[in-house]
């Protein structure tokens, strides 16, 4: 019986997903990205009032009228692609994975369609560097701190035959005390916050954190409810942020790999 | 659905409540406070009469509310939470300990500062079992695997476990009161993040019971399309809990293949409806937007496949006899048991009641197909994984005859939201009954309260594991398959 399971399973057709295919993919995630030669004052007014999280708003700055988006609070319910006449439609690339806090917001002058986002927050094509850091081993604990599990869904996907983390030398292991990375989802909880803090204290130096999730980025939607603390980074100090509700396992690649690229170009 | 039937609004509502649950033939769903419009506090009982009917019994709450956990031992947690969230004293409960607050909780700080400021009661203890050779396991709330947050207490002599307390509630984020106040379309978003997994099942039951409330019939073509939601979720769960449970048998391959017929279903999923979890796409009144004729073909295609790839996968390994070996007699949770504690869902029907919600209060496309319930007597491990291999295949079925059949024409209507009413809805979600009550009030929720599966069911898990091997906990943990966050909200 045991050598039947193995036989069905090693006749059938290999699904593994080559790197250059997942680095940057977010299909599926339903985060919206903005059309520029359909961008203009009127269509970014009602995409901004449509959001119900306040991801995407209007701000004047230097009598320029602007439209920020926050990856890090946008849940993709896409009100804003059906308002938006065109302005705005799913992503199937490009979503800022594994980087700074500011960088999850990007800005765009609504008169001339121009992507003003600040240059250190524009994405890079970190393909190359990352290429070169597999092989190494990388050991990560997942702590979920109040999430819905939607993240963890994914996460655990992440192990699956399609995506192989394994691969490239990423194992998840069962201690704090065993890992190199923290990989936080959730709103941090009242019920939580104590419990990730020692986690944190538990795992050694140097250690890093990336925090994942609209709620482990910003709260999310459950920003101001009296049982939540507060975002990742309000508890625990946090390297890198991977947005989406919940980010889909090619997001989640692409954002560990990004922090570690960041943290070796560092060294 | 059946209609919700309402007792007359008074005191007396409690009385016959319980008249009701003492005569047996009734089944609690749930209990749950609410403040009335004109300020008073009062306590809602949720019947299921007989399997034929729901039923609400209301009661203003003056001074103490009796305890009907003597009677109903599934009540216990609904009182304790009642305790906590709306600071109602209970007559005659076994153990009024706090349930969503833990030690150390801010004072001052709760979802209704208007009830009474009554200080919570004494810390958290857990029950000391005493004995010779008798020693305490903790585990939790940061789990070794990739799972939610929870704790549990195990009172062990050697490897046998003698007594198992569930201290839960981690990730308890407030969401029956961040519900108040929003815009009645606001809601589905956070219905769908009450528990991730079962997101769709969420906010189908939500926008069910805006369309209870307003009087709003869905288009056929919208039903048929969240019935395919409702089974493919359900396909998810229970073939990535058969993997599961083989993961924590040591037999790594097909929790492996699992893996990647699941990842198969989602993927198929995010190419037909931009989705992998089919969030985003339900709203009051049917559906976000349609889905195109050839890309549910497609889908319908997957599933089959996937159905009957599973079916042999498992039936392989239910064959085998060092997985026999492992499932059978592990983790018994007793009919008796199962019915005094109120359980729903997949871990009924393998301690042999016949309940589905599916079946017994038919809904939305539910009411024009027929659904099979598959139960077992066993209530082990074996039977919980056999519930889900079986409950697989009529999930493909289902979607396979809706893709087949679904009607034409629009996929949903509008909703007159801004007016004041009140709903409910139950659904079959992968773990079970999950019933939403919505009182609106202009447009505005004025109350939402959420009985969830995995509340209902976390109790019961203790009662699976006395005379069990401490080393079987995450086997029969897993067979329950208990969602925290849908249980903690």
């Amino acid at each position: 019986m045991i050598f039947d399971v193995a036989a069905q399973s090693l006749t059938s057709k290999s699904v593994l997903l080559p790197l250059e295919q997942l680095l940057g993919d977010c299909i599926g995630s339903r985060m919206p990205e903005v059309v520029v030669s359909r961008l203009n004052s009127e269509v970014a007014s009602q995409a901004a009032a449509a959001c119900p999280v306040q991801a995407l708003r209007m701000e004047e700055q230097d009598g320029m009228r602007q439209l920020l988006l926050d990856y890090g609070k946008c849940t993709g319910c896409g009100h804003c692609i059906e308002a938006g006449g065109g302005a705005l439609r799913a992503a199937a690339s490009g979503v800022p994975c594994g980087v700074a806090r500011r960088a999850l917001v990007r800005c765009w002058n609504v008169e001339t369609g121009n992507d003003i986002t600040p240059e250190d927050a524009a994405l890079d094509a970190a393909g190359k560097r990352i290429l070169a850091l597999l092989g190494r081993a990388l050991n990560i604990r997942q702590v979920d701190a109040g999430s819905c599990n939607g993240c963890e869904a994914e996460i655990g996907a992440l192990s699956s035959p399609y995506y192989d983390l394994e691969r490239f030398g990423i194992h998840f292991v069962a201690s704090p005390k065993h890992a190199d990375m923290l990989l936080v989802t959730g709103p941090v909880t009242r019920n939580m916050e104590e419990a990730l803090r020692n986690t944190y204290e538990a795992t050694p130096s140097p250690r890093l954190v990336v925090a994942v999730g609209a709620c482990g980025c910003s709260s999310g939607i459950f920003q101001g409810s009296y049982a939540v603390s507060g975002a990742v980074d309000a508890i625990i100090p946090v390297d890198g942020y991977i947005p989406g509700c919940p980010p889909t396992p090619a997001m989640l690649l692409t954002g560990i790999l990004k922090v570690l690229a960041k943290q070796k170009s560092a060294l | 659905m059946s209609a919700l039937i309402r007792s007359s609004r008074s005191s007396s509502g409690i009385a016959e409540a319980l008249a009701l649950l003492k005569a047996g033939n009734s089944r609690l769903v749930s209990i749950f406070g609410s403040i009335d419009d004109d300020g008073a506090l009062s306590a809602q009982y949720l019947l299921d009469v007989d399997k034929r009917e729901y039923r609400l019994f209301t009661g203003h709450i003056y001074g103490a509310l009796p305890s009907v956990t003597g009677i109903v031992p599934g009540a216990a947690w609904y009182e304790r939470e009642l305790h906590d969230l709306f600071r109602v004293e209970i007559e005659g409960h076994p153990n009024l300990q706090p349930l969503v607050f833990h030690d150390g909780w801010p004072e001052g700080v709760h979802p209704r500062p208007g009830c009474s400021n009554a200080p919570l009661s004494h810390e958290y203890r857990f029950l000391k079992v005493e004995g010779e050779g008798v020693c305490e396991v903790p585990v939790g709330p940061v789990h070794a695997g990739i799972i939610e947050p929870g704790h549990f207490r195990f009172s062990v002599v050697g490897d046998t476990v003698l007594h198992l307390e569930l201290h839960h509630f981690y990730t308890h984020k407030g969401v029956e009161a961040l519900m108040e106040g929003r815009q009645v379309p606001d809601g589905v978003m956070l219905a769908e993040s009450v528990s991730g997994d079962n997101s769709f099942a969420h906010a189908v039951a939500y926008c069910q019971a805006v369309e209870n409330a307003f009087g709003i019939s869905v288009p056929p073509r919208g039903r048929a399309l969240r019935l395919i939601g409702l089974e493919l979720e359900r396909m998810l769960a229970h073939i990535g809990d058969f993997g599961a449970l083989c993961g924590d048998v040591a037999f790594s391959v097909p929790s492996a293949y699992t893996a990647r017929l699941k990842e198969g279903l989602l993927r198929a999923s995010a190419g037909v409806t931009g989705t992998r979890f089919w969030r985003g796409l339900c709203r009051p009144g049917g559906m976000y937007r349609d889905l195109p004729a050839e890309g549910l073909h497609s889908l319908a295609e997957c599933v089959a496949e996937t159905a009957r790839d599973f079916a042999e996968l498992a039936r392989k390994c239910l064959d085998t006899p060092s997985v026999q070996n492992r499932f059978e007699t592990t983790g018994i949770l007793k009919r008796e048991e199962a019915r005094a504690l109120c359980v729903v869902g997949p871990v009924a029907r393998a301690s042999g009641l016949k309940t589905d919600v599916r079946r017994d209060h038919p809904y939305g496309h539910y009411r024009t197909v027929t659904v099979d319930v598959p139960t077992h007597i066993t209530g082990d491990v074996m039977a919980r994984a056999r519930i889900r291999v079986e409950e697989t295949a009529i999930s493909a079925l289902l979607i396979a005859q809706a893709v087949r059949e679904t009607p034409s024409g629009a996929v949903s209507v509008p909703v007159p939201w801004q007016a004041s009413a009140e709903g409910f809805s139950a659904v079959e979600s992968p773990r079970g009954e999950l019933l939403y009550f919505l009182r609106v009030r202009e447009g505005r929720i004025r109350r939402c309260h959420i009985k969830s599966p995995s509340f209902q069911n976390w109790p019961a898990l203790p009662h699976a594991m006395p005379d069990n091997i401490i080393a079987d906990f995450p086997l029969i943990n897993k067979s329950f398959n208990l969602s925290y966050s849908g249980c903690d909200r």
